[in-house]
């Protein structure tokens, strides 16, 4: 059983050196969820730390402007997916089971993202974006909006609404999926399809449809 | 054929860690500085000293950390004997400093400028140790040598640095220790 001691002496150790924990941390993280996913959240932000100390020095004498191909490289990979799934391709790519793995993974620590039903405000959601550097304009309203870490990065993790029930969304911008296709895990099913870059992941509950929404989904990245 | 003498490779290798971590020494003293003309400074005294003193070094895996704790001397030395005044962090945004204002990155990544702001926003105490822990690569037992605390004053340093850059993502933050 996991005791509140216990937690806080665990975090400590997690916060302090993330990268060298006792088998005293290590077993008590096994079975404590909480302490799982602060953890993988404090590792997650370890790898955007350790290139944001990484200063680029040439910049140091030749400064240049800040990058924005980021989201247009996103949205235009979005809309050659879009191309390839309207034209009834998009199941022609090699699955990414490794990487569904992972996007159901997250899903599941997450279980309450499931049970909102009130919008977020937009610029609770604009903020979430903001903080991934990526654009997505909803169709569906939003009612979780989480900036979430995946694979060394923070991406949004979304649920939006549709008329047969909640669809989770993860934008992945900074995850490259070689190839893309559904998958089915558990109570869940969904598909990953690359976007440029990056890559897009589409989650839904055990027996609800999500095929139809996926065309005014990529719509969205923007 | 003359074969060069021993100690000419010897000096030629040490030359050539020491320009294969000059940058990282570089931005270690940018973090302690907060002021990239002082870190040069720091660092070309630094590369000085450490070439005048490399007898010094047996180990070259040691060598990294033998810098890191002369970049250190040679900041406190630098601001002792120049009283130079400290730099505020608005400053540093308004001369446009294009280190923190632009993203090193080919992919717009605009959040590492956010979360270098805020790791320039910690206080020195919680920097430092974190600087050296995950750019030097110090472990937590000669980050407290370097920094004279113990290892357990260097956990919770470190720790609490981490709890502060948790906010930018939006992440909880977990309860404060003792």
């Amino acid at each position: 059983m996991s005791g509140v001691f216990e937690c806080k002496h665990a975090r400590l150790a997690i916060g302090g050196d993330p990268q060298a924990l006792s088998a005293e941390v290590a077993q008590h993280i096994a079975t404590c969820p909480q302490c799982a996913r602060f953890r993988d959240e404090t590792l997650a932000m370890e790898e955007r730390l350790k290139a944001a100390l990484e200063l680029p020095l040439h910049r140091f004498r030749k400064p240049t402007e800040t990058s924005k191909a980021a989201p247009r490289r996103f949205a235009l990979a979005a809309s050659l997916v879009l191309a390839l799934l309207v034209g009834g391709g998009a199941w022609l790519f090699r699955p990414q089971p490794a990487l569904a793995a992972e996007v159901i993974e997250h899903v599941n620590h997450e279980p309450g993202s499931w049970q909102k039903h009130e919008p977020v405000s937009a610029e609770a959601l604009a903020a979430v974006l903001a903080k991934a550097g990526v654009r997505f304009d909803a169709r569906f309203p939003v009612t979780y909006a989480s900036p979430c870490p995946f694979r060394g990065h923070i991406v949004p993790h979304l649920v939006v609404q549709t008329d047969r029930g909640p669809l989770t969304v993860m934008l992945l911008a900074h995850v490259t999926a070689e190839g893309a296709g559904k998958f089915s895990e558990g109570e869940y099913h969904g598909v990953v399809l690359p976007a440029g870059p990056g890559s897009i992941a589409v989650v839904a509950r055990e027996g609800q449809e999500f095929d139809g929404y996926l065309k005014p989904l990529l719509e969205g990245v923007r | 054929m003359n074969p060069r003498p021993r100690g000419n490779t010897a000096t030629s290798a040490f030359a050539r860690l020491l320009e294969t971590l000059r940058p990282d020494l570089v931005r270690f003293a940018f973090w302690l500085a907060r002021d990239r003309a002082v870190a040069e400074d720091v660092v070309q005294e630094t590369l000085i000293r450490a070439w005048k003193s490399r007898e010094e070094i047996k180990d070259p895996a040691a060598t990294r950390p033998w810098l890191l704790t002369i970049v250190r001397r040679e900041h406190a030395r630098l601001y002792e004997r120049k009283r130079l005044p400290t730099v505020d962090l608005a400053d540093v945004e308004v001369q446009g400093d294009p280190a923190l204002l632009s993203s090193d990155t080919s992919d717009g990544d605009a959040g590492l400028d956010d979360l270098r702001r805020a790791i320039l926003q910690l206080p020195d105490e919680y920097r430092e140790p974190l600087v050296l822990q995950v750019l030097g690569g110090l472990t937590t037992a000669e980050i407290g040598e370097q920094l004279g605390l113990t290892q357990a004053a260097v956990l919770t340093r470190l720790f609490r640095a981490r709890n502060r850059l948790r906010v930018i993502y939006g992440l909880t933050t977990a309860e404060d220790v003792e």
